[in-house]
């Protein structure tokens, strides 16, 4: 099975570990990741912030060319990317006048027929499908897992066909499951970790992450599971920061849930550098015998 | 008499509900302040300034105000307000919307550093098709500083400085510092959208 595949910015540089995993967990899934030819920046949120048009514009390209592999799934990882271009293709689905003038600028055309995929929604056909429990047989217990969503995998600023449930999403716990992974029920796994705010607001998001860190350790959880990549940045860069200022204890391992797909398949954890994470990711997997 | 009273010029709202709801592609006039959005506003405690809020001022035709407020500049656009709203008012497109009427008034940005983020990211985006973050923090440090400097803040930009060599530094130790430039081929494709965005504008 082949999907069409679009890593985004940030997984071609500081969640390139991210990309890696994709592809190993993914290829053991039997499914080839096709990444499209020559894309650009989706534009995330600085585009609909500063520019109406380059907002809907810039994830259009990737559309067009995305329709041109002929392929009939595209999968994004990044939240921010897949939410943009979501958004853009059922813009232009609904604004023909739009959808002709940016077609105009472009070599190949949006058609509007390929579907964009979250990786949850693909991991969850693979559970229910039981291909991910024939590939992922080990059972990795002893972890605790904050499943933290973040903000753009469930909400958009239009009304698009929503993937899981909007206030309690369960994809990631569903897949958590069927690794073994115990997951703890709590209230921030749809909060907002202030994205960009890290770099240009700090006090602001270092308090919204804050909020978090609380719910996650007061609940009991030893790690967290993103699919977001600006998420488990934050989480991974400024928990100890954070942490200092507001008097919470706990540093947990934010892992990327094709980490612990990966993991329960077998595969090398250097290979799919869970040791280049900046809150130590290594040392509770050691603890708890699963490395 | 109070000076909070409010004055409701009817011609002046008219117009400014109209360019908002026209440009953001939302129906103001639905809100009945039901204030859903303003309980799961992540940032509206510490701006002091709620979606709900933030509709009202502009449908009573404040400008000054609706162009003027800490949420339009600190919405982390977590869109909750609008996922909640009953009328599906999207309050976050709103305050998008807000932002760039406050750049086209040439107002200063009450957060100057979050307005420079996002031309930065726009500017980095822009030049090789793809953001670089090397490129992107490179083109906003330098923002930021120059900004900083002019208001004497020489403090702020040895802080800023030495906050970011800190993570720069653990990034690179940990093999997530990325010095590599990410280039589209076809880039002239790219601008040429950049340039259809400025003809919109009128630039």
């Amino acid at each position: 099975m082949e999907l069409a595949y679009y890593p985004g910015c940030s997984l071609h540089a500081s969640s390139q570990l991210y990309d890696v995993q994709c592809k190993m967990v993914f290829s053991n899934l039997g499914i080839e990741l096709k990444e499209i030819d020559d894309w650009n920046c989706c534009g995330a949120t600085a585009a609909a912030k500063t520019d109406d048009f380059l907002a809907i514009a810039l994830p259009a390209r990737n559309l067009g060319i995305a329709d041109a592999t002929g392929l009939s799934e595209i999968m994004i990882p990044c939240s921010s990317c897949y939410s943009r271009t979501l958004v853009s293709q059922q813009r232009l689905s609904c604004d023909p006048e739009l959808k002709n003038a940016i077609n105009a600028e472009l070599g190949q055309k949006v058609e509007g027929k390929i579907k964009v995929s979250n990786i949850l929604e693909v991991l969850k056909t693979k559970v229910t499908s039981g291909e991910l429990a024939a590939k992922a047989g080990r059972k990795l217990e002893g972890l605790k897992a904050a499943c933290y969503y973040g903000c753009l995998l469930t909400r958009f600023p239009c009304d698009v066909p929503v993937s899981d449930d909007v206030e309690n999403p369960q994809g990631m716990e569903i897949v958590c499951k069927s690794l073994g992974v115990e997951t703890i029920d709590w209230s921030y796994k749809t909060d907002c970790c202030g994205a960009s705010a890290s770099v240009n607001d700090a006090e602001e998001s270092q308090l919204l992450m804050s909020r978090i860190m609380k719910d996650a350790a007061a609940r009991g959880a030893n790690c967290y599971v993103a699919t977001c990549p600006l998420c488990q940045f934050n989480l991974d860069a400024y928990q100890d920061e954070v942490g200092k200022k507001y008097g919470i204890e706990q540093r947990l391992p934010v892992y990327f849930i094709t980490e612990l797909i990966g993991l329960s398949m077998g595969f090398d954890p250097i290979a799919m550098q869970v040791d280049r994470h900046l809150t130590d990711a290594m040392g509770l997997l050691k603890e708890l015998k699963l490395i | 008499m109070s000076t909070n009273t409010l004055k409701y010029d009817t011609s002046k709202a008219k117009s400014l509900l109209r360019e908002v709801s026209e440009r953001s592609g939302q129906n103001l006039s639905a809100c009945y302040q039901c204030r859903r959005c303003a309980a799961g506003c992540p940032v509206g405690e510490e701006t002091g300034v709620t979606p709900d809020r933030l509709v009202r001022t502009v449908l009573l035709g404040d400008r000054d105000e609706a162009l003027n407020n800490l949420l339009v500049w600190q919405c982390v656009a977590c869109y909750t307000c609008g996922t909640r709203c009953p009328n599906n008012i999207q309050t976050a497109r709103i305050t998008e919307t807000l932002k760039q009427m406050s750049k086209e008034a040439h107002l200063d940005p009450l957060k100057p550093r979050i307005a420079d983020f996002h031309s930065s990211f726009m500017k980095a985006a822009g030049h090789y098709g793809r953001f670089n973050e090397i490129e992107g923090m490179g083109i906003y440090e330098t923002k930021t500083a120059i900004n900083e400097l002019k208001k004497g803040g020489l403090k702020a930009v040895f802080d800023e400085m030495k906050a970011q060599a800190k993570l720069g530094m653990t990034m690179t130790k940990k093999k997530r510092m990325h010095f590599k430039i990410d280039k589209v081929k076809n880039v002239a494709e790219v601008k040429a959208l950049y340039r259809r965005a400025k003809q919109g504008k009128g630039e």
